[in-house]
Formats: structure tokens, sequence, C-alpha cells
């Protein structure tokens, strides 16, 4: 047919010149037609063009998927956007802005409020507190949440009231707006007395808010502390109520120099001038000092500079006066009953004791600094993000609520904006691989669990626990399918009927090709539930069937010739089958026996001695027993990996030279010293090509392992348990993720990962192969 | 000297009568092989057991059940397990053994299976008259025919030997007069709807570009009145047939005693489980296949049929192929036919080789981020301007479905279709070549005819691994329930940005998803075996075809 073929190409190259009889030798009649020529050129071009491009496509996607990763482990991007020139006359004690960071505003200590337009640094209005209050003031502390701002405000007549800030966004035809909203809260009294409020803080939530003060009486300073609570009415908003005063002055030694409450406003931490913490918590309606602690106990000078709270208000940022800067974090201790503050971090040095600081609103992000130098740095990793220096001292900080401004007020009353692009501060190389301590753990650790049910919720993105869950179902699958798959591959090369080789290749490939879909399904919901209490039979079966196998091959190998003869060599895997079925059989009927001797459980409750693997486990390695496990994953991944070791290491076995085993069988070796010595040896390279294949498959093999474990992410080899599986990760959780976000990337990070992981394998077994074939050929 | 010589021999003796060296160890390698063996042909009888039963038309129980406080209690149902009573072992306690049954009837039950003690049970029968509904709603229920009542105010009894054929007509009417309905609300109101839909897209644009009430947007809003009123003469015709289709009730008595009314339109089917003899139980059993595999789900995914994954399947793995299998033979011809074979060539064919290697997550993770985002989004932004925010091609559909896979299978076409181009001999090109041919022609007209069979094999590979992957489709438009087929009698015909089913992805959400993962099961083991019949099937037909490859060029390949 093909001779043909090319004959009839061959007469249409000769008809497509120009018509000429035979006599003619006009050198046109051997010219090749133009569209021929045409058409092999363009072809040409087509294919040369298009399988380049097709295997760089597929090339590409690696670098694509990359890529996209890539932007984790950037530092943060700072840019200038303007610089405003206040009046000088103001004198700011702090500076606040709006979500959008459209309308910024400077506070001064007696509460005067300048509020100037970002875009073309015009004052848009000024706003006196001690005018709409109608008192004189004394003091002010800014609580700022994400929405809306708290002033709270003392008065020299020792009165004090929550001003809310709002900020609302008008839109007009084609612009929008922002508009400050200032509503005063009522005046309460914090003495009977009239002491002017030397400091204070509050902080809370509209039903709620604690606040803590430092009233100057002349018999010294005096600390008080109370509360506002909101009552709930049905409808609109309830009635406001001030809790009874608490006088705290005698429980706290020294000068007070910072007071902290937290945004949920029960709890609260006041610094004195010597460097002590104490830690109060409201407990049935009164503050309990829990704790008192030294930060800088073991460094020279003890005195804290400053200290402020991160956002989510559970991790205290200090720095003493020659810039050591520290976290401490509320956690409950092992041991102990109740959350108490404990050192976590130490981040790089500043230049000295921090003179402003600023919170992040959305992340553990915070700006702080000394001087005229400013660094931005991350909490929960204990890295800096960016650095920065201005001409002249920096008086006050903040960032924006989203976490794209920053703005800084400097000593000669100008307001630097800058634009803040840093949409991954909680990734990094720290954050993925390394032991990272989060708030509320009391160790640092390896955790995976991107997304949690509450607002101050930090994605924990460590790929540790998931890189080993991959690890730990691919042991537990090789486990269980290399052994099988080289021992039916020996078989097969070297002492199966070569005919049988033919039907026994086809079942490998179909085997391969079973859906992983169908394993994932059937582990899951029919494996799982049947084995899950007949473990003790299982893992028999796991014994007894080769121990079965091996004493058969004993005595058969010493049955006389007369007895062996009737049976053919390449035929004993068709005889093995009913010693298997009998192995199972009594394994599975033996497991309960077994179980009731060697795992029993007494239940000292209900006074019953039952004879149960799962509770046996449980309680004698204190690892739980899950009815998904590894030990199913295992098993149903067999499936997919045991046809690929099987087909690779079956091609190498099988492809030793002739010459070498005629050779060994010649001078008298068994077939099984043959295979032992000779072949083995001669095709290991191949079999650990087929080894790197199979861990390649099963590293990434995704949907047994979604469907058949409970895909929590855990950090032990316990074969009772589950793991999430990188693959795993990704399909359970990329659906899910935001474009572009972190968890988005970190996906991508892991897709990188996996492929780098199953490349590399693949790459090994592949070039092992090939000088396996030239060694062949050699040969 | 002598002396060792007689040793030795006497050694050999020794070895020959303990037989041959290591051959219990053969035996031990033997059993790996029939492990491998028995795990794959285990496998498949399981799921096409398991998978055949759903269909088969079994026999149905009344079991009288007396329970330790002494209430008796009738149920009926089928049996579908027998088993030991799960529990712990205690000293000296007899086995238990406990049925699990298929009682049906949810709407009153709650469950539709419940386990049954052994020895609770008084007495098992099977009654002729027991009857066995397959509803719209609720599942299958059981009970003992009543009557029928007619839409003419009469009523026949349930004794009459015109019963059974009067309610099969009642509910062969009552499907027909279905499928009329379903003809109006999904073709003619789909279409009345999409158009709407697009009207509606229109003048939400020209709002955009302020250009709301001129006369182009006036027009608008005369057709989108014109539609609706379409609309309501169609809606108006589907009640018209609602209510002329309300007539017959079957009136049934359920075992605990319930009188039961079961509006005719809300059958699906009927029969009396005892009554069949073997031809008419093959006859039903078949029947169940076709509508298995014909019918749309209903009731959650768990009862009626499989056909829009089916069609999706079918849609999504051809519109791969016409991807994968030019570009696939393209690189494969260039790598083997026009790249210079070098160490470049040599790594690009290890890379491409591996490929195939590199688990199919990542080429959904690729999906996700290139097709559906990057390149759906720009499209989104380019054409489809006036339905944002709501995507269009910036999610998951059909179409980047089928582009990734076709990324996923690519390298597996392109693998197969060089070594089949390999095993073409060169003294066929060198003679093509010979007798004038350009290059091109010798490609064209002698290589690949002679690499058919094998790029073939390639090409039917790749397309059962399409079939079968569900990973990557999780992530770029495969969904539990997509309400239009990706293909329909709505121009332009084709959506390729449609989400849709997939028979892997039907296993996946039936199985786990499910509510009720009991009534889900027998759906999932027939899913599963349909899914492992057509891979298999691929599987084969592509070893088979080389086979007789094999046949035709024997070269080695190692």
């Amino acid at each position: 047919m093909n001779s043909s073929l090319s004959h009839k190409s061959a007469t249409a190259t000769e008809t497509t010149g120009s018509p000429s009889t035979g006599m003619n030798l006009n050198p046109s009649r051997f010219k090749t037609a133009p569209l021929t020529l045409w058409t092999d050129r363009m072809m040409n071009r087509t294919i040369k063009g298009g399988g380049l491009a097709v295997i760089l496509t597929v090339l590409a996607i690696f670098v694509f998927i990359f890529m996209q990763s890539l932007p984790l482990f950037g530092r943060a991007k700072i840019h200038p956007r303007n610089t405003i020139q206040l009046d000088p006359s103001i004198q700011p004690l702090l500076i606040g802005a709006d979500e959008w960071g459209e309308l910024p505003y400077v506070l001064e200590s007696q509460g005067l409020i300048h509020f100037i337009s970002s875009a073309d640094g015009k004052t848009v209005s000024q706003d006196d507190l001690s005018k709409l209050l109608e008192a004189k003031i004394s003091s002010v502390f800014r609580h700022r949440r994400p929405g809306n701002q708290t002033f709270y405000t003392g008065t020299e007549d020792g009165r004090f009231a929550a001003v809310d800030l709002k900020y609302i966004p008008v839109f007009t035809k084609d612009s929008r707006e922002i508009h400050r909203e200032l509503n005063p809260g009522e005046l309460y009294a914090l003495s009977d007395k009239p002491y002017p409020v030397r400091l204070i803080a509050g902080a809370g939530t509209g039903d709620q808010k604690l606040i803590a003060a430092i009233l100057a009486a002349p018999e010294g300073n005096r600390f008080v502390v109370t509360r506002l609570i909101r009552t709930v009415a049905l409808f609109g908003p309830g009635e406001e109520s001030m809790e009874e005063i608490h006088d705290l002055t005698g429980e706290i030694e020294g000068k007070i120099q910072k007071i902290l409450v937290n945004g949920a406003g029960d709890e609260f931490v006041v610094l004195n001038e010597e460097g002590k913490i104490f830690y109060f918590v409201y407990t049935d309606e009164a503050p309990i000092l829990r704790q008192i602690f030294t930060p800088f106990k073991d460094t020279q000078d003890h005195q804290v500079v400053s200290m402020d709270y991160l956002n989510g208000d559970v991790t205290l940022v200090l720095t003493n006066a020659s810039g050591v800067n520290k976290l401490y974090s509320l956690f409950v201790a092992e041991g102990q009953p109740l959350r108490m503050y404990y050192y976590t971090k130490t981040l790089p040095p500043l230049d000295g004791g921090a003179e402003f600081y600023a919170p992040s609103l959305r992340n553990k992000a915070f700006l702080i600094g000394h001087g005229s130098s400013f660094s931005l740095r991350y909490g929960t990793t204990a890295t800096i993000r960016a650095k920065g220096r201005l001409d002249s001292q920096i008086k006050s900080a903040i960032l924006g609520a989203k976490y794209d401004r920053i703005f800084l007020l400097d000593s000669e009353n100008r307001l630097h904006l800058y634009d803040l692009t840093d949409p991954h501060p909680e990734a990094g190389w720290q954050a993925f691989m390394g032991k990272v301590w989060y708030e509320g753990y009391s160790k640092p650790d390896y955790i995976w669990q991107s997304t949690g049910g509450t607002d101050d919720f930090e994605p924990k993105l460590s790929f540790v626990p998931l890189i080993l869950g991959t690890l730990k179902g691919t042991l537990y699958a090789m486990m269980f399918a290399l052994p099988l798959s080289l021992l039916a591959a020996l078989y097969t090369s070297q002492f199966a009927r070569p005919s049988f080789k033919r039907t026994i290749k086809p079942v490998m490939e179909i085997m391969a090709s079973l859906p992983s879909v169908v394993l994932g399904f059937l582990a899951a919901l029919w494996l799982a539930p049947l084995i899950e209490d007949k473990v003790p039979s299982f893992l028999m079966a796991v014994t007894l069937i080769p121990l079965f196998v091996l004493i058969f091959g004993q005595v058969y190998s010493r049955l006389p010739a007369s007895v062996r003869m009737h049976v053919k060599p390449g035929y004993e895997w068709l005889l093995v089958l009913p010693i298997i079925a009998a192995g199972i059989w009594i394994s599975w009927n033996l497991g309960p026996a077994i179980e009731k001797i060697f795992c029993t459980v007494y239940d000292s409750e209900t006074n019953l001695r039952s004879a149960d693997f799962r509770l046996w486990w449980a309680t004698v390695t204190g690892m739980p027993f899950e009815q998904r496990n590894s030990l199913v994953v295992g098993f149903m991944m067999g499936f997919a990996v045991i046809p690929i070791i099987f087909t690779i290491a079956e091609d190498a076995l099988s492809n030793v030279p002739k010459s070498l085993t005629s050779a060994s069988l010649a001078l008298g070796a068994s077939r099984w010293q043959t295979a032992i010595r000779v072949v083995i040896p001669t095709a290991f390279p191949g079999i650990f090509s087929a080894l790197m294949v199979g861990l390649g498959r099963a590293i990434g093999e995704t949907m047994i392992v979604v469907m058949a474990t409970g895909n929590t992410p855990v950090m032990d080899f316990n074969i009772f348990s589950g793991m999430r599986t990188l693959s795993a990760n990704i399909a359970v959780e990329l659906p899910e993720a935001p474009y572009l976000g972190t968890l988005y990337r970190a996906l991508f990070l892991g897709a990188t990962i996996l492929f780098m992981m199953t490349f590399v394998l693949n790459t090994i077994a592949e070039v092992i192969r090939q000088k396996l074939r030239t060694k062949y050929r050699v040969l | 000297m002598a002396e060792t010589q007689e040793n030795a021999e006497q050694k050999i003796f020794v070895q020959n009568r303990r037989g041959v060296a290591g051959e219990a160890w053969v035996w031990f390698t033997a059993m790996g092989l029939t492990i491998g063996v028995a795990m794959v042909i285990g496998l498949l009888s399981l799921i096409g057991f398991r998978g055949l039963k759903v269909f088969w038309p079994q026999r149905a129980v009344v079991l009288q059940l007396q329970s330790e406080s002494g209430s008796t209690q009738t149920m009926a149902g089928v049996i579908t397990k027998e088993q030991e009573k799960a529990g712990h072992y205690e000293e000296g306690s007899e086995k238990q053994i406990e049925w699990q049954i298929f009682q049906g009837n949810k709407e009153v039950l709650g469950l539709s299976y419940k386990f049954v003690d052994y020895t609770d049970i008084q007495k098992v029968e099977y009654p002729l008259n027991l009857i066995r509904v397959e509803r719209l709603e609720y599942g299958d229920a059981f009970g003992f025919p009543v009557s029928l009542k007619t839409p003419d105010g009469g009523m026949i009894d349930a004794g009459d030997p015109a019963f059974s054929g009067e309610l099969a007509k009642a509910v062969k009417q009552a499907t027909r007069v279905r499928k009329e309905i379903k003809t109006i609300e999904k073709k003619q109101i789909g279409k009345i709807n999409y158009a709407i839909e697009d009207k509606k897209i229109k003048l939400k644009g020209l709002e955009r570009k302020q250009k709301a009430g001129t006369a182009e947007a006036e027009k608008i809003n005369a057709e989108l009145k014109d539609l609706f009123a379409r609309y309501e003469i169609l809606a108006a015709k589907a009640r018209q047939l609602r209510d002329q289709s309300a007539g017959y009730v079957l009136v049934y008595k359920i075992s605990s005693g319930q009188e039961k009314n079961l509006p005719a339109e809300k059958m699906v089917d009927f029969y009396f489980p005892n009554q069949l003899n073997r031809i008419e139980r093959f006859q039903r059993f078949c029947h169940r296949i076709f509508h298995f595999l014909a019918d749309e789900p209903r009731e959650a995914n768990t009862e009626g049929g499989v056909f829009p994954a089916i069609f999706g399947t079918f849609v999504m793995t051809v519109m791969m192929s016409l991807f994968v299998t030019p570009f696939g033979v393209m690189a494969a011809i260039y790598l083997r036919e026009y790249a210079k074979q070098g160490v470049l060539v040599q790594i690009v064919r290890i890379a491409v080789n591996n490929l195939a290697g590199v688990p199919s997550i990542v080429f959904g993770v690729f999906g996700v981020g290139f097709f559906v985002y990057f390149v759906g989004g720009s499209i989104d932004q380019l054409f489809f301007a006036d339905r944002l925010p709501t995507p269009t091609y910036g999610t998951g559909g059909i179409l980047w479905a089928s582009l990734t896979l076709a990324l996923l299978t690519v390298p597996v076409v392109i693998v197969a279709s060089e070594e089949s181009l390999a095993s073409v001999p060169n003294g066929m090109r060198e003679g093509s070549l010979a007798c004038g041919a350009s290059k091109w022609q010798t490609i064209q007209r002698v290589v690949l005819p002679a690499a058919a069979p094998g790029i073939l094999t390639g090409f039917i590979l790749a397309m059962a691994r399409g079939a079968s992957e569900v990973a990557p489709l999780m992530l770029v438009g495969v969904v539990k329930l997509a309400p239009n087929l990706p293909i329909d009698n709505i121009f332009p015909f084709m959506h390729f940005d449609r989400k849709f089913m997939h028979l892997g992805f039907h296993i996946y959400d039936l199985g786990f998803q499910s509510p009720d993962s009991e009534a889900a099961k027998p759906m999932v083991f027939a899913t599963t075996l349909l899914l492992i019949s057509l891979v298999v099937l691929l599987n084969l037909s592509a070893i088979w075809i080389r086979e007789r490859l094999r046949k035709k060029y024997v070269v080695g390949t190692f």
C-alpha cells in the first residue's frame, strides 16, 4: 500500500510538469511543479513553527506557574506620592486617615482636628473637640478600627467622652467625596472631684468600651478604670451607661507611662517607667491583675520606650532605649490555666527606642521607627518588609486601612504620603518552610490553616505538613506497591511463559488506566468501611500470605521430581492462587481471634473488656485511629503505582541481553540464581528508574488522597490516620482561593514544588534508562 | 584431591536432592504477579457486579418484625446487604447478623435504608401484589395497590384484571405530557429566556455608554415586551398541559398500613417485583439501563440518569481531541522528521516524556491561572464587558476544561506519535525521496499512513486519560449539576463558556458531597461501571490496534 502511494506521488510530480511528449527533452519537464514546492515549503515551515511552538508552550506552562508564585517572595514597595506642608502653627499629637486615604487629619493635643485633602494638601475643615464637648480637653487617645475611629477624650474637670469619627463616602455624578462626621458621646465623670485627666486610653466595641485614665489628684496620681456598657435594645441603639469606677492606683507601682486597652474592651495593659508591664483582665465586672512582667529584664536598660498592640490586640510590640524590638504574645502556656503574656520573638533592632508606631489594620504588619528612619515589619514572620528614611525627624505615622498607604508626619510639619504595595506580607521562605510562632500558640510550629472563622485570624501557610503528608502517602503506597510490582516484574520477565507476557501486559495497562476517582471512591466508600473493624485480619493477611507461599515453595522444591514435573515452569502463578485465597480466608477468620487475644481494651466506666483494634491502637500508641487512613490510601494507590513500576521494571528485566542469561544457565546456575545474580544486577538501573517513576506517580496522585483521607494536615507517620498532600491541598483549596491573593499564589507555589519533585524524579529515571539502553546495546 | 572432587560431586547431588536452588523464591515472585492480576480482576468484577446489580429488579420482601419489647412491625423493601453486626466482640456472644433493607417511601419513613436484626425477623414473605413505584420525588415507593382513581371520577379496584393495564396507560400518558411540558419549558421558553437575557445585557451596555432612552434602547425595550408576551403564552400552555394531565391517582397502602395517594403525573414507572419471570426481569433490567443512560438526573443526582454527564464527558473529550491531535502530531513530526537529532532534541524529548508524568493537578492549576483568569478575564474585558461583573469566559467552562486536558494529554500524543514515526523503516522514506517526492509529500503520503495506527493508539490513550481525569477538571469548570448542555438548539448552538457535567466528577460528587451517601451508592456504582467500561474499552481498542501494528512492523523499540 505504501509503495503504491509513493509511486502515485512520483507520477503526480511528473504529470504536473509541462505537457510534453516522451521525446521532448525540455528541461522544464524535470522541474518540480511550483505548487508542490510551495506546499513543501509551507508545510515545512508550519511543522517547524507549530512543533516548536507546541513544545515551547508545554514547557512554558511551568514557567507561568512559577511566575505566579514569585511575587510571594518580593519585598514591600514604597513609592512617594506627595508631600503636604502643613501650617507651622499646628502642634501635632498624632495623624490619622480614612479608609481610602483621601482625607487624613492631624490631631492636636488640645483636641483640635485638622482634616486635610491628600490630593491638594488644602485644609478641608477644622474641628475642635473641646467645642464639640463643651469642655476643656486635657488628654486624647485614639482607637482605630477598620471603618471607624474613636477619640477618647479626658477633660480638665475629670470627665471623659468617646467621640466617634466616621468617614462617609458621598457619590456625586462623576466622583466620590469623603465626608467626615464627628459624633460626640456623653460626658461621664471619672471621679466625684474634678481632677484633670492626665492620660486616657480606651477601646471597645459599640456595646462595651473600656476606659482607663490617670487623674491628677492633689495627693498624687490616681489610676481609674471603668466601662461603658450599652444595653441591647430591640430597635435602635440601647441605653449607654457607665459601670462602677475601679481605682487601681494601689496595684501599680511607679509612674505610669502608657496604657493600652484591647479592642474587645475587656483587657488592658499598663506600662510603668521602670519597664514593668501590668496585665489586667476584666472578670466578674472588675479588673483583676493577672500578670506582671518585665520584658527587658535580660538587657541593660529595663525601661520600655514604646509599647503598642499589633493588629488583633494579643501581641505587644515593645522597644527599649537601645532599639531592641521584642514581641510578647498572649497564649495559654502548657500547664497554665490562663492566658498570659510570654516572650515570642525578637525583631532586628532599631537605631533607638521607637518614637512612632503604626499597626496595619489588615494583617500583622507594623510601621515603626526612630529618628528619621522608619521600617515596615511583619510580626508573625519577624521580618523587615521595607525600610526608608526621611531627611527630618518623623513625629507620627499611620498605615492606610487597606495596607496601601503610608502617612508620615515630620518635625517640620510636612505630611509625606507614600503608596505601599505589599500584597503578600505574610509570605516568604520563613513562613512556608520554617517553624513559625503564630499568635495564640504556645510554641513555634509548622501549620497549614489557610482560612479561619474570625476576622483577626491570620493565615498559616506552612508547606512542611503538606510535604510530609505527600511523603507519608507515597511511603505507604510504595511499601505496598514496590515489592508486589517488582516481584511480578521479575516473575513475568524471567519465569513466566513468553507467550503469557502478551496477556499480562494489557492487563497491567488496564490497571494503569483505572481512573483515580474510581479508586478513590472505592477506597473511601468500599474498602475503608470494610477493613475498618478488620484491621487485625488485614495485617495478618499481609504477613501470612507471603509466609504461606514461601513455605509452599520450600515444600514443593523438596518434592520428588516426578511430582514436580506435573507443573510446567511458567504456570506457578496459577497454582499460587489457591494458596493466596487460603491465606486470605484464614487471616480473615483468624483476625477477630487475634484481636481478642492481643487487642483488648478495658473500659473502667462500663466495666467491660472489649476487643477492638481501633480503641486498642488509640490507647496504646496515643495516636488516633481514623476510618479513612493511610493504610487504605496505600493499598488503593497500589492500583495506580503497581502497573507503572511493573511496566518499566519488566522492560528493563526482560531486555537484559540473552547472551548473559544463557551463559549463566549454561554454567549450571538455576533460573533463580540467574535471575538474582545476573539479571537483577544488570537491570538494576532500570529497576531504580521504575522506582523513581512510581514515586513520581504516587506523589502527584490527587483524587485517591482527596477522597480516601480526612485531608487534615498532620505531622506524623501514623499509619491509621490520614494526611493532606500537596496535590489534595490544591484540589481542595484552589477553587475557593481569591484570584492573586496570598493563598492563590501559595497554591501555585505548591504546584511548583509538586512539579519540581515529579520532574526531577522522572528526569533521573529517564536519564538512567537512556544509559541502560546504551549499556544493553554494547553488551 | 580426589576426595575433594568426590565431595563436590556429593554436594551437587545433595543440592539436586533438595531441589533446584531458589525454587521457593520463584513461587514467591509468582505471588506478586498473582496478587496484581487478582487485584485488577477483583476490582473490575466488583464494579461490574455492584454496578449491574443496581439495575437488576430484585424481588421485594415483606418482613414481620418483632423487637425485644414485643411490638410487631411490618416492613417492605429489598434486601440489599447481609452483614455481621458491628460492635465490640464480647466474651461468649454469638455472631449477630443484620440485614440492610431498602425500604423506600422516604417521605413517610425518613430514611430509605434501614438495618434489621436477623433475630427480630419473624416472617419473610414475597407477596405477589407488592408494587414498586419509581417516583419523581422522594425516590421509590413500596406498597400494596388499593385502587386507581380515573379522571372521570371512576375507580378501578386493584383486584380488577384491567388494573395493571390501566395504570400503565396512565403512567405512559403522564410521561408523554411531562415530555411535552419539558419541551416547552426547556426548549421554547429557554430560547426566550436566553433572548431576554441578551436584550437586557444590551440595554445595560447602552446605559453604560449613556445612550439610555435613545431610539435604539426604545427598540430593544419594545422587543423585550414582545418576548415577555410570548413567554406568557408559552407559560400558559405549559400550565394548561399540566392541568390536563392531572387525573389518574394511584391509591396504595404502605407496609405500616397507611394509605397513600399518588397522582400519575408524579410517577415515572412501576412494576410488581415478585410477579416478574426471568425474561421480564431481564427486560426491565435493560429498560433501567437505558433510562440510566438517557435520562436526566433527579433528586440531587441520586435518582434518574446520567445523560448530561455522558454528554459533557463526550463533548469535552472530543473538543480536547480536536485540540490535541493536530498539535501533538505536528510536534512529533517536528521532533522526528525535521529537528536535527542532537543533544538539544534529546533533552527536549526527555522533557516532553517527563511531562506525561507531571501530576494532572498541576495542569489544572495552570488552567485556572492562565485560561480562566488570564485569558478568560481578558476576553470578558474585551467582548463581554456589559455582562460584568458576572463572568462569561472568566470562569470555568468546557472550553477551558478541554484546553487544559489537551495540554495534559499532549505529551502522551507526542510520545506515542514519535515512537510510531520512529518505527517506520527508513527505507520507505528513502524510497519515496528517491522517487522524487518532496519531504512533505514523503511525510504526507508515506510516513504518516504507515505511522497512522500508532498515532491512533496515542490518540485513543489520550482520550482515555482525558475522560478519566477529574482533579484538573474540578478547578476549571466541571459542576455537580449543569442546567444546560454545552450544545443545544439556541444560537450559537455551541456554548463553550458553559459549565458541564462529567462522569468522573459525578462519582466524586455523588459519593462525597451527597446528603444521603447510602442512597447515592447504587448510583455511584452504576456511574463507576459506565466510566470504567468506557476507559477500559478505549484502552482495549488501543491495545488491539497496537498489536496489529506490531505484527506489521516488527521493530524493537525499547
